[in-house]
């Protein structure tokens, strides 16, 4: 079990490594990228911020809620926080299990309960101006940073 | 009995652009709750949205409004994570 919330690049590779064992038949990992359009608009760059110390305690409650149900389940999940490029991994979340089928569930599961509880936030830097991600909702950042 | 509480305050993202400030330490009557927390802070800071839409930790741990607050208590206020349903 891994968790980090860091401004290093993530290496896909290194959280496959971290679940990887001689019973893991399957390992699924999903990655989410920094894409160059949002809202119609094109966008330049992204910035995350983080509640770290709120931020790695949740994946790890994530992690315990993966176990419960799927318990041969070994999970690493990792996010980016600063300024990151288009084309850049911003999160990654792999899964090793006995079989594909509950490696896949539980990455699916894993990636989306990250995405609703942990405390991490996007900036999203676009050709019509800088905004907050919240949800579906893009709400207009201020200049403070 | 003490007559006021200290509690560490923490905004985040665009909260934290609206209340112009990441910490502050803020003193409540001792049995305040994090509904009180927030009110207070929105008297302090006018531009904070109302409570629709915000979410309080206490202490790293996702917290109802309705929750009692401690001395020493670390309470952070956040918007939406940025999830999305996609």
């Amino acid at each position: 079990m891994r968790y980090d919330v860091q401004t290093d690049p993530i290496d896909a590779r290194e959280l496959e490594a971290a679940v990887s064992h001689s019973g893991a038949g399957a390992i699924c990992t999903f990655s989410g990228i920094v894409r160059d359009s949002s809202r119609g608009q094109t966008v330049t760059h992204l910035d995350y911020e983080a509640y770290a110390e709120m931020a790695v305690p949740q994946m790890r409650k994530i992690g315990q809620e993966i176990k419960d149900r799927w318990p041969e389940a070994r999970v690493a999940m990792a996010h980016r926080t600063g300024h990151l490029e288009i084309g850049e991994v911003s999160v990654v979340v792999s899964v090793s299990c006995p079989h594909r089928a509950e490696a896949f569930e539980a990455c699916r599961w894993g990636i989306d309960r990250l995405k609703e509880s942990v405390p991490i936030w996007k900036k999203e830097h676009a050709e019509d101006g800088t905004f907050w991600i919240e949800g579906e909702e893009a709400k207009p950042a201020g200049n403070a940073g | 009995m003490a007559v006021a509480i200290a509690v560490k305050i923490r905004f985040f993202a665009r909260l934290r652009e609206l209340a112009g400030v990441e910490n502050e330490a803020l003193q409540v009557a001792p049995g305040s709750t994090l509904r009180d927390v927030y009110a207070a802070l929105r008297d302090r800071h006018g531009a904070l949205p109302s409570l629709e839409g915000v979410r309080g930790a206490v202490n790293q741990e996702f917290a109802g409004w309705d929750d009692p607050i401690s001395n020493g208590d670390e309470v952070a206020f956040i918007p939406p994570v940025s999830g999305g349903a996609r």
